[in-house]
């Protein structure tokens, strides 16, 4: 698969935790370039820093040392409310507790980052469609969060984040809450999007099965990165296992996520 | 770790849960310890005599329900933010019963705190309060305060019945509850369903159309079924208000957001959405928070307004400073007495006799009076002239028709349509007269005031020409009215009279005299009409400050959520104050609509325009009410600030 465009690009990206003297360095110099299109796993055991490392990338948090730049702009040296705008109108996030407003309905949280009104009501009800037939949740758009599954909440919510056709999707242990129908179903789904719409997609997540969907998958080990697998033509399968074998040099937790 | 350990733990770490209830209990017993303190304060009980005693008792009465409920109701709001709390004592193993005396044990001891500070901060402020009221009444002497021990065993006795109760409701708070519901409480809330399209438009109707009519009816209670007219107004006003925020306003948010078609916009996504989720739930306390800011601003608008007027309402029904000779020869000497005294001491005064002709008569058309009292009159007739020469400022009516006053009856009469005719009758004559004009107050003190028809000069002799003669001269009375010049002398002038009198019992009809008990009377209802409406002001304002807080706590979660897709405090708190112009506005906006219509209907027991007066105590209310919406809109800026 041929990449062109540098999405994202983190270089010797830090983040320490904690006041003076009790210093915990969880990212330690990571370098990491994200091209366009590309559907990128982050792997590693509880601790090695995978949910900073894409907190600091999406924006939500802020690095000790380091610079990112999404596209062209250098998001380690954003103010506050520029960060905001940037996130609103450039990423779109799936978490693993969908963090859907109870109080409004699917497509009512669907429309929620395009809300401050900047996209006109009629493009915004054509991407809304596209979109709700994409990941098969048209019918539910009047629906409230609990009147529906765990799967179409993470779909409704995979749908918020491509609303405003987003220049990166970060997701954040996606399936961490779905049974292994409903989550494969989503990963399938999410891989459609990839590579139908080319939208590139950063996901984090503990389990092999799941990063076997991605493109490239990256390992994390104590804040470094440790190694990375592409999985270039290979089926899902083949991926799955070479996974899984460098799962098992990483140590860990990795035999439990089976 | 024995029970009384957790306690202490939990309190420690729970303070930031606690401070809420405490503060309203430590202001429910300041509030209380205060109006007791007055009420057994000496000199509130020998300058206040039996009226003020009994005012100060019902009042005491009311505040206690209200300090009740309020404390009640704060628990409630209380024992739900902590009902994961409570889930999790049960989830370790204690029993119930076990967590019941945890939880008692904690109420007792921060009631306890809050009785024990609450009556310290009460000795402190009670002074204050003392000296509002004393200036209110009109005594500006020295006022010594002492510590009564009956308000604090009075204080103690209400708050540990309170105490009781809310340890009752803790207990059956515990025991209703089950394990699971306890987890899910903070996430309970009802989700808005479709309403039934013709019952629900039917009702959100009805309930503006019941507010409507108990409007409209207020304009027209005047007539003898007026006790069941109030009630039919405040049935229909409160029932109306209570549809309007259980039926209506969701029905009106329902057609609004389906008109939206999914594409709600923030800040209806955090005004709008959550409003109708929680509607339902809100409705009850809206309802009530309305009806009681709606009878807390009529009360201190009357209250303020009969204050505001006490002068001119006096002046209106005692026109002169003083007046003698409805009691024949008794009342000359004393009046000869009383002005050789004013002369004594050099009071300058003004002395006009006044001659008036006592008729008999009878309404010829239907006028509200004659609904009220039957037709047959008994009229004074009184010149225009002699009232100018008295100081007092008439016009003059044209010749043939007399201007109607009755401070008794202005209140009906004031609506009458002018003009009407009366006819004067005597054994041997009778005489139309046209009432051109209904004016407002007497020309004649009471207690010799009934109607008085003030005529022109020549139609009075006119008049007095056609009736009187020597069989009918006893119709006619001669009296002097005494008015003080110098209007810093009114107050010797009557300590004079009353001397003179020396009569404790017999009332006295002097105008100085009656303005200072109008002014002690209505000085005591304007402060507590203004105690209580701060109490309820301020526990309403509490309560939904509370509620909000509530909610905040519950919504953090989607703050938190909204700021990760990208939407910074400016923009979240701009769909938070639309939703508080609402949770707030509303009931203010609703209460205060009622209460301008009830003001209006009481109306006539004004003679003077209370326009200002009550536009005066509203606003000063809206002000008070505004700080806690301020408040609460602080607390969610700092959720939102802190949720991410």
């Amino acid at each position: 698969m041929e990449q062109y465009k540098t999405v994202l690009h983190a270089q010797n990206v830090r983040k320490s935790f904690g006041t003076r003297g009790n210093v915990v360095q969880v990212l330690k110099g990571i370098d990491l370039r994200v091209m366009e299109g590309e559907f990128v796993g982050i792997m590693g055991a509880s601790g090695a820093g995978k949910t900073t490392l894409l907190n600091v990338l999406a924006t939500i948090d802020r690095t000790t040392e380091g610079s990112i730049l999404i596209g062209e702009s250098d998001i380690s040296k954003m103010k506050d409310r520029e960060l905001s705008a940037f996130r609103r109108d450039q990423l779109g996030f799936i978490f693993q507790d969908y963090n859907l407003l109870d109080t409004l309905t699917v497509k009512e949280n669907i429309l929620l980052p395009v809300s401050l009104g900047k996209m006109k009501k009629r493009v915004a009800e054509d991407q809304f469609n596209t979109i709700a037939n994409l990941l098969g949740i048209k019918e539910l758009a009047d629906k409230y969060p609990h009147e529906i599954s765990g799967g179409q909440k993470q779909r409704t919510s995979a749908a918020r984040a491509l609303i405003n056709k987003p220049s990166m999707v970060f997701a954040d242990e996606p399936t961490g809450a779905l049974d292994s129908k409903s989550a494969s179903s989503l990963l399938g789904t999410l891989e459609d999007v990839n590579k139908q719409r080319g939208v590139t997609i950063m996901m984090v997540t503990h389990d092999p099965v799941a990063s076997s969907y991605c493109s490239r998958v990256v390992f994390l080990k104590d804040g470094n990165i440790y190694s990375e697998l592409y999985r270039g033509d290979k089926t899902r399968q083949a991926f799955f296992q070479e996974i899984l074998k460098v799962q098992g040099v990483l140590g860990g937790d990795s035999v439990d996520a089976l | 770790m024995t029970l009384f350990d957790l306690v202490i733990r939990s309190m420690r770490k729970n303070i930031k849960h606690y401070y809420l209830y405490f503060f309203a209990l430590i202001f429910s017993v300041v509030l209380y310890f205060v109006f007791a303190t007055l009420q057994h304060d000496p000199s509130v009980v020998e300058r206040s005599g039996g009226s003020m005693g009994a005012a100060f008792k019902v009042a005491g009465i009311l505040l206690l329900f209200i300090a009740g409920i309020f404390v009640v109701y704060a628990n409630s709001i209380f024992l739900k933010r902590r009902s994961r709390e409570i889930g999790l004592y049960q989830l370790i193993g204690l029993t119930k019963s076990a967590v019941a005396r945890l939880l008692i044990i904690e109420n007792t001891l921060l009631s306890a705190g809050a009785l024990a500070i609450g009556i310290g901060i009460g000795i402190l402020v009670s002074r204050v309060f003392l000296l509002l009221l004393m200036k209110l009444v009109g005594f500006d002497g020295f006022i010594e305060l002492t510590f009564s021990m009956a308000a604090v065993t009075q204080t103690v006795i209400v708050f540990l019945a309170i105490i009781m109760l809310t340890s009752i409701q803790m207990l059956i708070a515990v025991r209703r509850t089950t394990l699971l519901g306890l987890f899910n409480a903070e996430k309970q809330g009802e989700h808005p369903k479709k309403p039934k399209a013709f019952r629900s438009a039917f009702l959100a109707l009805l309930g503006i159309g019941l507010i409507g009519f108990g409007y409209w009816l207020s304009g027209r209670m005047m007539n003898p079924l007026l006790f069941f007219n109030m009630l039919a107004v405040l049935g229909s006003t409160i029932l109306g208000t209570y549809l309007l925020f259980r039926v209506t306003i969701s029905w009106l948010f329902y057609q609004v957001r389906k008109h939206k078609q999914g594409h709600l916009g923030l800040n209806n996504s955090l005004s709008l959405a959550p409003l109708m989720h929680r509607m339902k739930g809100n409705a009850n306390s809206l309802t009530i928070i309305t009806v009681l800011s709606a009878m807390t601003l009529t009360m201190l608008a009357g209250a303020y307004s009969l204050y505001y007027s006490t002068e001119k309402e006096t002046r209106s029904i005692y026109p002169h400073d003083f007046m003698f000779g409805g009691y024949g020869e008794q009342d000359e000497a004393i009046e000869k007495q009383f002005t050789d005294e004013l002369d004594r001491q050099r009071i300058s005064y003004l002395y006009t006799p006044i001659e008036v002709l006592n008729l008999e008569g009878k309404f010829l058309e239907e006028t509200t009076s004659t609904k009220w009292l039957g037709e047959n009159l008994s009229a004074s007739i009184v010149s225009e002239k002699q009232l100018q020469q008295a100081g007092i400022d008439v016009e003059i009516p044209d010749m043939q028709s007399a201007y109607f006053y009755d401070a008794s009856v202005y209140w009906m009469m004031k609506t009458e349509d002018v003009p009407f005719e009366v006819e004067l009758k005597t054994a041997q004559n009778e005489l139309d007269v046209t009432v051109s004009k209904v004016r407002e107050g007497n020309v004649i003190n009471l207690p010799f005031a009934g109607t008085q028809l003030v005529v022109n000069d020549a139609f009075y002799h006119e008049i007095k020409a056609l009736f009187i003669n020597e069989e009918e001269a006893y119709r006619i009375s001669n009296f002097k009215a005494v008015t003080i010049v110098d209007k810093n002398q009114q107050a010797t002038a009557s300590a004079i009279y009353h001397d003179i009198l020396d009569n404790g019992d017999r009332l006295t009809f002097d105008y100085y005299s009656q303005y200072i008990s109008t002014m002690q009377s209505t000085g005591l209802l304007i402060f507590i009409a203004g105690f209580l409406g701060l109490v309820f002001l301020i526990s309403t304002g509490s309560i939904l400050y509370f509620k909000q807080m509530t909610e905040a706590e519950q919504e953090k979660r989607s703050y938190a959520t909204l700021r990760q897709l990208g939407f910074n405090v400016h923009d979240i708190m701009r769909g938070i104050v639309r939703k508080q112009v609402f949770v707030f506005g509303v009931p203010l906006l609703i209460g205060l609509l009622h209460s301008i219509f009830a003001i209006k209907a009481a109306s006539f027991m004004f003679m003077s325009d209370i326009t200002l007066p009550a536009s005066i105590a509203m606003g000063i209310y809206a002000l008070i009410y505004l700080g806690f919406a301020i408040l609460t809109v602080g607390y969610y800026r700092k959720t939102v600030k802190s949720a991410f």
